[in-house]
């Protein structure tokens, strides 16, 4: 039998978003928002956050610098003149913010179900070369933005994608670091005295085998075959190490 | 494929009888022809148009008869408009099965923040990075280029407040993927007013 649990695990979009479940939590009137409560609320969260090693985003401390200066302005006595005529009031500007947020927060739930939708819907890829082979193509001009191009680009992507067999059975072509360090021993011999990583991963066809090249040179520079420097471009640079003379 | 997997390839006959098939006639079969020919990527009332040499009114006559045709349960495609382009898009209810025949396949997902960035921008567009930092009270640089990677949002040339700083606005891919003609189709943004029923605002 399976037995069903829910871990609570709050996530937030935001301070504003926080400070609404919070409202909605105390049960406050965000028309007449108690904003002593709310303070003491956002506080306790962080503080929360904090107690579970969560780091606190710099958003979340900015607009408890709102709520905290909002509370010492209340404790200060005011003089009657400071206060002019398009002063609006930090709590009204608050709580203005917070029902706009909430509006779009609402409203993407509905933006989401149509995505959803959207997503069930397929179409095929536009029968293309057929119509397009037989044109004219001596003067190739491109005007548009970068993003035509970047979308046709996932276009010939997907096309790619689709054009693979159904079925497909993946073998990793297994590297080991230290293989790899095997591989780069041998390949010392004809480098130049210094160079750099990107000549090390010339051969690397995949992010794994980049992945692994690392660990193989952090091994190498470890035992004293390699030292490394890096530039101020954030380039890596070798050069042999003690062990290798 | 080698010669030899070549060899073991039987042709086998379908085991039924095909119709012989009839040339179509009248301009609703071409451009039904046609809106398969451009699959994904649509086409506008003009366009077919133009290829067809109807005036834009009688295609739009056509592509509502071919729509109406298609609503109807006896077919698994439908005819859709979104962003002002018409195409051919399975019906909802087809999904599972295609990912059976496929494989399990995962759709594409937007995040919480993704949503409320869009949203901000298509009811407020074109706008500013600031103001939607300000309405979300959070950063939204990485947003902003992460959709226009996803091609969702575009620049829009730039604002004349101090600092120029660039507009954006949502493509006609994002009309496509939330499956809209116009902008004014998108829902009415809630208004909440203190007098009526403020205690179920956030029920």
């Amino acid at each position: 039998m399976w037995v069903s649990f829910t871990v609570e695990t709050l996530k937030f979009e935001g301070p504003l978003d926080l400070m609404l479940h919070l409202i909605h939590e105390q049960k406050l009137d965000i028309f007449d928002l108690d904003m002593m409560v709310l303070t003491e609320q956002y506080i306790k969260y962080l503080h929360e956050m904090e107690d579970l090693h969560l780091e606190v985003e710099s958003e979340y401390l900015v607009e408890l610098a709102t709520l905290i200066e909002y509370k010492s302005k209340k404790l200060l006595p005011k003089k009657a003149d400071e206060v002019e005529d398009d002063y609006e009031d930090p709590k009204d500007k608050l709580v203005r913010r917070l029902l706009e947020y909430q509006k779009y927060k609402e409203v993407s739930s509905a933006l989401y179900d149509s995505y959803m939708d959207r997503q069930n819907q397929l179409s095929k890829p536009v029968s293309y070369d057929e119509i397009i082979r037989n044109q004219n193509d001596d003067e190739i001009k491109y005007e548009g933005d970068p993003y035509d191009l970047l979308k046709a680009m996932n276009k010939v992507l997907r096309r790619v994608q689709l054009s693979r067999p159904l079925d497909i059975k993946y073998t990793q072509k297994e590297l080991s670091p230290e293989d790899r360090v095997l591989q780069i021993k041998a390949r010392l011999k004809d480098l130049p005295d210094t160079f750099s990583f990107d000549t090390l991963i010339e051969d690397c066809d995949s992010i794994r085998e980049y992945v692994v090249t690392f660990i193989a040179i952090l091994d190498m520079a470890k035992n004293h075959y390699l030292a490394f420097t890096v530039d101020d471009n954030e380039n890596i640079w070798f050069t042999r190490g003690s062990n290798n003379e | 494929m080698n010669e030899e997997t070549l060899k073991e390839v039987k042709i086998e006959e379908p085991d039924f009888e095909f119709e012989e098939v009839k040339q179509p006639e009248g301009s609703e079969a071409i451009v039904e022809g046609l809106l398969y020919v451009v699959g994904e990527d649509g086409a506008k009332i003009e366009q077919i148009a133009m290829a067809i040499d109807k005036s834009e009114e009688d295609v739009k006559v056509i592509l509502q008869n071919i729509q109406h045709k298609y609503a109807s349960e006896l077919y698994g495609i439908e005819l859709v408009n979104y962003g002002k382009m018409y195409k051919f898009v399975t019906k909802k209810d087809i999904y599972p099965y295609a990912q059976e025949l496929f494989g399990s396949s995962k759709p594409n997902t937007l995040s919480q923040s993704a949503l409320e960035t869009l949203a901000i921008i298509a009811y407020k567009q074109p706008v500013t990075r600031v103001e939607i930092e300000e309405l979300r009270g959070v950063g939204a640089e990485m947003m902003l280029r992460k959709l226009q990677a996803r091609n969702l949002i575009k620049e829009a040339g730039r604002s004349d407040a101090p600092g120029k700083p660039i507009l954006y606005e949502v493509t006609e891919e994002f009309m496509d993927s939330f499956k809209l003609y116009t902008l004014n189709e998108l829902p009415d943004l809630p208004e909440y007013n203190r007098e009526e029923g403020d205690e179920n605002l956030f029920e």
